[in-house]
């Protein structure tokens, strides 16, 4: 089989203090109300602490591609995604693939506490690492549309198997644009990455695609704790 | 006594594990589930009426709130938290009498799918309501099932999806369970289900959230 690797790929690693995240909006996305305590503090110890060296990576890489019906033609591999991913990326031109991940850090820790009974603390971390692996997403994607704007080019929205019809099993063809391993991402024979806080999928480019700013109701992921947000997730989900 | 009842039944419902613990502020320096439940024993009242008559009450109404949005998943992982620390009290005395849990649950998210936090909270409240749980993880064959099914014969089996697209792998389990075995009762849950779905792959109950999950065994398990 002919490598499908690029050698146009580009890597980015992430601190967790460039990413900037807040113990409230951590909070805020778990749906810690006011009636429960502040879990402020075990979040800023844990951003700053155990999840501080967290690996937090992600890459993109950029080929041309053609839309037909619900199919996204690239380097003659067929991409079933569905008429909504489809339709989304109907204008498109070239993709990026893009894949980001928080590192198995946070799963780690998600099950040390488990295991200790601190299920609260665990789901806190949980989100954490959705917050982190999306934060980084955000900055990836910033990146691959400021590439675009320069070259008079835009971009549309993310978008991942597993949802809006797009088959998770399909993740092993996106794969297969990148090196082994990357990022340090691998895939089960499900077809799912590990480490689990990670993404991955398509974005549009092209000179008449467009993002659409409040994409949830598009979407299927009806208990994405992004869902109808102030800062939604932007259609890429965590392990879909 | 039936006003003890009551107040762990209280501790249980808002989250009060032991008297040191801050939440809820306005049971501050009061006894939690740890205390009141070591009380109850300490009084002569068996392990059995404790679990029935105060914990199962106290998780039944977070359940109800859950269902109705009015608490959230922190909420009632601090009632689990709670529940667990009475657990830890009449664990010994259900370990010595076999036979006291009312059924066994087995629960899964089915292959292809990652997805926990769902399936943990119908797990904690299932124990919770007085059964015992048999939770096999996440990315789960049908074999595993068929396996776990078979080493707890009359357990119920719970199978968890978040994804629409292993959606079709909880067709294929509960496809292969029932031509193991058509007697096995399997429930299904998870945001892209509804009850067509669970009528088109021949599964026994949809339940949209963890309340109904009981409600479902306690209508089921004999």
């Amino acid at each position: 089989m002919q490598s499908l690797i690029s050698d146009n790929i580009v890597r980015k690693r992430f601190s967790v203090e460039e990413l900037q995240i807040t113990a409230e909006e951590v909070e805020s996305l778990a749906r810690m109300d006011e009636n429960l305590p502040s879990y402020a503090g075990f979040i800023e110890d844990e951003l700053l602490g155990r999840l501080k060296n967290a690996s937090i990576q992600g890459g993109y890489l950029i080929e041309p591609a053609e839309v037909v019906d619900e199919t996204i033609i690239i380097e003659g591999n067929n991409f079933e995604v569905g008429p909504t991913i489809a339709g989304a990326l109907s204008n498109s031109e070239q993709v990026a693939f893009f894949v980001c991940t928080a590192g198995n850090e946070i799963s780690e820790r998600v099950n040390e506490l488990n295991a200790k009974g601190d299920w609260l603390e665990a789901y806190l971390v949980d989100v954490m690492g959705s917050v982190m692996v999306e934060t980084a997403m955000d900055k990836l994607q910033a990146i691959i549309e400021n590439e675009c704007v320069a070259n008079g080019l835009r971009i549309t929205n993310r978008y991942s198997p597993g949802y809006s019809g797009w088959n998770v099993k399909e993740q092993a063809l996106l794969f297969s644009f990148f090196p082994e391993k990357f990022c340090g991402i691998t895939l089960s024979d499900s077809c799912l990455m590990h480490p689990v806080k990670s993404v991955s999928g398509f974005i549009g480019i092209g000179t008449k695609v467009r993002y659409r700013k409040h994409a949830c109701s598009q979407c299927n992921a009806t208990n994405c704790i992004y869902r109808n947000s102030k800062k939604h997730c932007d259609f890429s989900h965590l392990n879909g | 006594m039936e006003e003890l009842f009551e107040q762990l039944a209280y501790c249980i419902e808002y989250g009060k594990i032991n008297k040191p613990s801050p939440f809820p502020p306005d049971m501050k320096d009061k006894d939690g589930a740890d205390e009141i439940t070591q009380q109850l024993l300490n009084e002569g009242i068996s392990a059995d009426d404790i679990l029935q008559k105060a914990l199962i009450v106290g998780m039944e109404k977070v359940g109800v709130k859950f269902r109705e949005n009015k608490v959230f998943v922190p909420q009632v992982l601090m009632s689990a938290k709670a529940m667990d620390a009475a657990m830890a009290h009449l664990k010994p005395h259900f370990a010595n009498s076999p036979g006291s849990q009312k059924g066994t649950f087995i629960i899964g998210t089915v292959e292809g799918d990652l997805h926990d936090i769902g399936k943990n909270l119908v797990a904690m409240m299932v124990e919770g309501n007085g059964y015992e749980v048999i939770d096999l993880g996440t990315d789960v064959k049908a074999e595993k099932f068929i396996e776990a099914a078979e080493q707890y014969p009359g357990a119920v089996i719970g199978l968890s999806a978040l994804l629409t697209t292993t959606m079709n792998n909880m067709e294929e389990i509960t496809k292969a369970i029932k031509s193991h075995n058509r007697n096995i009762a399997i429930c299904i849950g998870g945001a892209p289900v509804n009850q067509d779905f669970c009528d088109k792959i021949g599964a026994d109950s949809y339940n949209p959230d963890p309340q109904g999950v009981v409600e479902f065994l306690n209508k089921t398990v004999e």
